[in-house]
């Protein structure tokens, strides 16, 4: 029972991570990135060539936490100034190119079986070292929300002109966060790979991304608290999978697909009866003279 | 000679189960100005009914193919009622994301009922040669079914009233309803002919490689590299993407490389048609982001 409780926290703390990083991206600065599985990949890929090419594990982190945040600003280059629909559609290409390739090219961490990478042995240690990046994330998130930043990226969010005529370039501040939050969901891909202990194209689906939308928009995209929130439900469901595949006596198979169908169903109830999500933004009122 | 033109024919055999499909996303974007990624879904639903009709209840396969089509355009219908209907008015992100909900659903549903393992259509058909070309009578019906529907649709949009009135709504909607076009309707029959088209695409797919719940994401990243090849809004413009993203793939996949620039042979691996569909996609939105930005914003 205490081996599943800590691995239930290490997983939610990890997929929070990576919501936080939709959340800063979407909730704060309104950017639709259909592609949040591509650097939670890129970190763990990080991992696995540094296992596959023999080198030591703080040179993965390093190259997987270094290559999310160039290529997230590869990826927002050609659709940087385009409208989100074209965004979308391009973050949603990447992660899938990326994913193929990986899938295609055996060179990198083992092709279509994968790779293995040092597992961390020791599960409390895992649990600990997910709930600080968990807690640092947050706290980043949280300081940035806060900040003058976190404000321009708000009007950015509501309208994309207005803050361009208050002489702030646009793509620059979505460049600035697409960078920021893509280090974070590649801190989050690196400590997976180790705590799984094995890399391969098969996690990095499509689907991922899509179970991450729905954490973040069950629990509300604006703030932090709601998608840690949104993230331990749609997680706990997750985990809990096979006990309830023991419990119902149904195929586990079967199960799964039941569960992300009723993913789906909420990500579209959310949206027709509390868009704003279990957690609503609050109001924020400014004073423009006082300081 | 005979390569090229087997090259011709694998182009217009592939372009032709992408651009029926294409078209659908195009015309419910240029009316109801977001991109479905549900549309896909109707895809596998319309070649899963075929199956069944087909497998199960016995009816020929081209019959079981047109009432699968019909059924799911009631089945687009359905969802926008359910769904899409009651969210007319949130952002063009926020109806992305539902349709994502949407897509996952209906993917899901299906793999609970099908099970995710492969199937096949048992129809067998026979080998064709014109100048030493090979194509199956398989890949005639495909050309022509798509062809049949491509000027059909042409037809329904350019020659009867409520194809103007659909015309009408996707330059201006406010305008358009103001001179009485009754929106609801249109959009319902939009529904329609989205789900009839992807339907019939999805079958002619399925027919062509096989059937699996996850046929979906095989079809996603053409589909949408098409309709983005093509302008994001205009029908037949996705149709012609589609057809200009599939000669891009063949031509990249059958040119030998290798002996044009080094002399060892190499040509690009078949795994890596989904890698130029991504990047035709981007090579497009580099060269001419302008335009399209502008006609985004009007």
């Amino acid at each position: 029972m205490t081996d599943f409780i800590i691995f239930s926290v290490t997983t939610i703390a990890i997929w929070s991570v990576l919501g936080i990083s939709l959340h800063l991206q979407f909730g704060l600065t309104g950017l639709v990135n259909f592609g949040q599985v591509l650097p939670f990949a890129v970190g763990a890929y990080g991992a696995g060539f540094a296992a596959v090419h023999g080198l030591p594990i703080w040179a993965g982190a390093l190259i997987g936490c270094g290559l999310a945040p160039l290529i997230g600003v590869l990826v927002i280059l050609p659709a940087g100034r385009l409208t989100q629909d074209y965004w979308a559609l391009v973050t949603l290409g990447a992660g899938e190119i990326f994913r193929l390739a990986m899938l295609n090219i055996s060179g990198i961490a083992g092709g279509v079986e994968g790779a293995s990478v040092v597992r961390l042995g020791d599960r409390t240690l895992a649990m600990v070292l997910a709930l600080v990046l968990l807690t640092g994330t947050a706290l980043f998130a949280f300081r940035m929300d806060r900040s003058p930043l976190g404000r321009l990226l708000r009007v950015l969010r509501e309208d994309e002109t207005l803050a361009a005529t208050l002489g702030r370039n646009p793509l620059r501040f979505q460049l600035v966060v697409t960078a920021v939050s893509w280090v974070m969901a590649g801190l989050a891909g690196v400590l997976y790979a180790h705590v799984t202990g094995y890399v391969s194209p098969s996690s990095f689906m499509v689907i991922e991304t899509f179970v991450i939308w729905t954490a973040v928009v069950l629990g509300g995209p604006n703030t932090i608290a709601g998608v840690v929130l949104g993230t331990a439900v749609v997680q706990l469901t997750g985990v809990s999978t096979r006990f309830i595949a023991q419990w119902s006596h149904l195929p586990s198979e079967l199960v799964a697909n039941l569960r992300l169908a009723a993913f789906g169903a909420v990500l579209v109830l959310v949206f027709l009866f509390r868009p704003q999500g279990v957690i609503p933004e609050p109001k924020r009122r400014y004073n423009a003279d006082s300081r | 000679m005979c390569r090229v033109i087997q090259i011709l024919f694998n182009t217009l055999i592939y372009g032709s189960e992408i651009a029926i499909i294409a078209v659908g996303v195009a015309l419910s974007y240029s009316i109801l100005r977001f991109a479905n990624f549900a549309h896909v879904q109707f895809a596998v639903v319309g070649a899963y009914t075929a199956f069944s009709l087909h497998q199960y209840a016995g009816a020929p396969i081209a019959l079981a193919a047109v009432l699968a089509a019909l059924l799911t355009g009631l089945f687009a219908v359905l969802v926008d009622w359910l769904v899409f209907a009651r969210l007319r008015n949130i952002t063009p992100e926020g109806k992305m994301i539902v349709s994502w909900g949407v897509a996952l659903f209906i993917r899901s549903i299906v793999a609970a009922m099908f099970g995710g393992s492969a199937r096949v259509f048992d129809v067998s058909s026979d080998t064709l040669s014109i100048g030493g070309a090979f194509f199956t009578l398989q890949d005639v019906i495909v050309v022509a079914a798509t062809a049949l529907a491509m000027l059909a649709l042409h037809a329904l949009l350019y020659r009867t009233l409520a194809g103007t009135a659909l015309r009408a709504l996707a330059s201006n909607r406010d305008l358009a309803e103001t001179r009485g076009i009754p929106a609801a309707r249109m959009i319902g029959l939009m529904w329609f002919i989205c789900g009839t088209t992807a339907a019939l695409g999805g079958t002619l797919f399925a027919l062509q490689t096989r059937l699996q719940p996850n046929m979906d994401l095989v079809m996603l990243l053409p589909v949408f590299s098409a309709v983005t090849i093509g302008g994001l809004d205009r029908v037949f413009g996705a149709a012609l993407g589609a057809v200009v993203l599939s000669l891009a793939q063949n031509l990249l996949i059958s040119v030998d490389f290798g002996t044009l620039f080094s002399g060892e042979s190499w040509s690009v691996p078949t795994q890596f048609r989904d890698f130029i569909a991504v990047g035709a996609m981007v090579l497009i939105l580099l060269l001419r982001p302008r335009r399209i930005a502008a006609r985004a914003a009007g």
